[in-house]
């Protein structure tokens, strides 16, 4: 597939064209990234007509916010793929009846160590895989299914067939432990 | 139903915000709360940017999938706003219906004349008994052509402007009365070429019948339909 053959650097530069208003650029970046990016709208959206209208809408703010890239910090793969993520999950979001607040004050974290960033896609992978693997499998079963399909708790909950709160405890328990897990 | 019970004097509980704001676990009204949060805090914007790269690993899993191929004028026309044109690029079956309308009505078909003349076949024009000859554009459309019917079964084409793209490739169709689209083969664009016509396609030729281009995958549309944008389109016209 397209985006397997084309590395990182060259998905970087044709965002950064993109930032220059090249449209020449923007037409071969989607060339390379929409295969992919479809793939996260349809199966966040699980709706062919759904997720075309969200890969259109995805690709103009990919056009119009490219500038916000920075080349460095996150693949440039993984924020194309978060954009295309984060559009679809406020469609869900939008769709859904507004819910109960958790009113509670954000704890402001310690400054720890941070992120490393320059880890290599494969290394991440295997982390994350070994300590979703530390999880009880529902569990793992559950984040991976939040991530990967933009699941809400109440849809959660009733895949796994235990109340709403329940649902909200053993997912923060598990992020919980996977921060402890990714961060050793 | 409040939550906070579970979550009140729960220290933990509480950092595991950023990672369930990544997620998008929590309602609009506590997503837009958290995301201004984090926007102004560097370090709630480090925990957020730990969770994006980890759970990053995860993306993967999302399985490329081939886009139709009618989105990407959609998505110029949108980006590039007023420059390309306002509306996205209509489907070929979309606009079907409204050109077998054109083609059953007058024939109103503005042939350039230097077209022609680049058109003009080996050997003797004269002696052929029908020629006929068709434009093919699309408003918003780079694509243009000259289509010419010799009477030797042959239509010559030539392309006025366009530009291949890159893993497309220009498919031509014949459409004749209502009958579906007539795949005529995938065509270069940047060489003359002659199409030779099909029986199938000759049944029905003839003033009134459409040719149409549009952009398929490469290789052409593997089903014998049209999926892409229609690029060039017009009928054909006695000269």
């Amino acid at each position: 597939m397209p985006m397997i053959d084309t590395p990182s650097q060259d998905i970087a530069d044709l965002i950064a064209r993109c930032a220059l208003r090249d449209r020449a650029a923007f037409r071969v970046l989607y060339e390379r990234t929409s295969a992919k990016l479809f793939g996260v709208t349809l199966r966040i959206l699980k709706d062919r007509s759904e997720a075309e209208e969200a890969l259109q809408e995805v690709f103009v703010k990919v056009w119009q916010r490219a500038d916000r890239y920075v080349a460095g910090t996150t693949s440039p793969i993984s924020w194309l793929v978060a954009v295309a993520r984060n559009h679809s999950l406020d469609i869900l979001r939008a769709r859904r009846p507004p819910s109960d607040d958790i009113d509670v004050a954000l704890e402001i974290p310690d400054a720890g160590p941070s992120p490393e960033r320059a880890t290599q896609d494969s290394q991440e992978r295997r982390q994350i895989e070994t300590c979703l693997g530390t999880l009880d499998p529902e569990r793992a079963d559950a984040v991976r299914g939040a991530y990967l399909d933009g699941y809400s708790y109440e849809e959660l909950a009733t895949r796994y067939t235990v109340p709403l709160n329940t649902m909200r405890t053993w997912l923060r328990r598990s992020l919980i432990k996977l921060k402890d897990c990714l961060s050793a | 139903m409040s939550t906070s019970d579970d979550f009140g004097e729960d220290f933990e509980g509480r950092n595991a915000l950023v990672a369930e704001y990544v997620l998008g676990l929590l309602s609009t009204s506590e997503h837009e709360r958290i995301g201004r949060l984090i926007e102004n805090d560097q370090n709630l914007r480090a925990e957020r940017d730990f969770w994006v790269s980890r759970f990053a690993a995860l993306n993967q899993e999302y399985e490329e999938t081939p886009v139709p191929g009618h989105i990407y004028a959609a998505i110029e026309a949108r980006a590039f706003g007023d420059v390309v044109r306002s509306r996205p690029m209509a489907s070929f079956w979309d606009s079907l219906l409204v050109w077998r309308g054109i083609a059953a009505g007058a024939l109103a078909v503005a042939v350039a004349a230097v077209g022609f003349n680049l058109l003009q076949p080996a050997g003797d024009v004269s002696s052929l008994t029908t020629q006929l000859v068709a434009a093919l554009e699309e408003e918003g459309s780079p694509v243009k052509f000259v289509a010419l019917y010799d009477g030797s079964g042959n239509v010559r084409l030539t392309a006025l402007s366009g530009e291949t793209v890159p893993d497309k490739d220009f498919e031509l169709w014949a459409i004749q009365g209502g009958n579906n689209p007539i795949s005529m083969g995938v065509i270069p664009v940047n060489e003359r070429s002659a199409v030779s016509i099909a029986p199938e396609v000759m049944e029905g030729w003839g003033e009134g019948s459409v040719l149409a281009i549009t952009l398929e995958e490469k290789g052409g549309s593997p089903d014998g339909n049209p999926h892409g944008p229609i690029v060039a389109k017009g009928a054909v016209t006695k000269i």
